[in-house]
């Protein structure tokens, strides 16, 4: 997996930028809600759609990849990897992982979160 | 990625996938190593094929516990051109994900 350059050229990646994307999608998205099976499908493609209109709004010359995995806590193990080949100079990805949140049942005295991994990558044309 | 050539990409996932993990069962301490070997296989396979694009693989491998997963991919790119495909693969005792983006160069 190649490295990003964190420079504000056209032609390489800017990670903050998309950091603050995917966050801001997932916060939007999903907030402070507890896992639901018949939400979870709406969630998934609110984050990747979200994620993707933001970045098209950047108005870069740019095909975008967004992937989206929500997972229920209850203890499973779960792994990811990813692989690519592409341009090295000029395309790139931004990963963001195990956001946390947190809310109480107050009725029945439990806790569910939510692993969120979002995969973000970008090639160039 | 045409149809044709997103269908040659499903064998090439199932067989990286089968070599890897087979019938093992679940063990954390084993599968890092299972997800990097799937996700480079399958790479390499398909970059064996010759074809002129570029591919992203994502390999999710997670355990049998009866939680719920649910996963979603969004893409910005030509649709004449660029494609996808996923494979899910499951043992007794995991599930297997694996997800090949093509993209025409």
């Amino acid at each position: 997996m190649e490295d990003y350059h964190s420079s504000s050229n056209e032609g390489t990646f800017n990670s903050d930028e998309a950091d603050g994307i995917i966050k801001e999608s997932i916060e939007s998205v999903v907030g402070a809600d507890d896992y639901s099976q018949n939400q979870v499908n709406k969630w998934t493609a609110g984050i990747v759609e979200r994620c993707l209109t933001q970045l098209v709004k950047l108005g870069k010359a740019y095909k975008y990849m967004v992937t989206c995995a929500v997972m229920q806590k209850t203890g499973a193990g779960l792994h990811t990897a990813n692989s690519c080949y592409w341009d090295t100079a000029m395309d790139g990805e931004c990963f963001k992982t195990n956001m946390h949140f947190e809310s109480v049942k107050i009725s029945k005295h439990t806790e569910l979160r939510e692993n969120l991994n979002v995969l973000w990558k970008r090639i160039s044309y | 990625m045409s149809r044709v050539h997103t269908l040659h990409s499903i064998p090439v996932c199932v067989q990286s996938i089968e070599v890897t993990i087979g019938d093992n069962a679940y063990q954390q301490n084993r599968v890092n190593q299972w997800t990097t070997n799937v996700v480079e296989q399958s790479l390499s396979q398909l970059s064996k094929l010759g074809k002129p694009f570029k591919y992203i693989v994502t390999c999710v491998i997670m355990q049998k516990t009866g939680a719920g997963v649910q996963s979603a991919s969004a893409c910005f790119w030509d649709n004449t051109t660029d494609g996808n495909c996923s494979v899910t693969w499951e043992n007794k005792s995991m599930y297997c994900i694996v997800s090949v983006f093509g993209l025409a160069i």
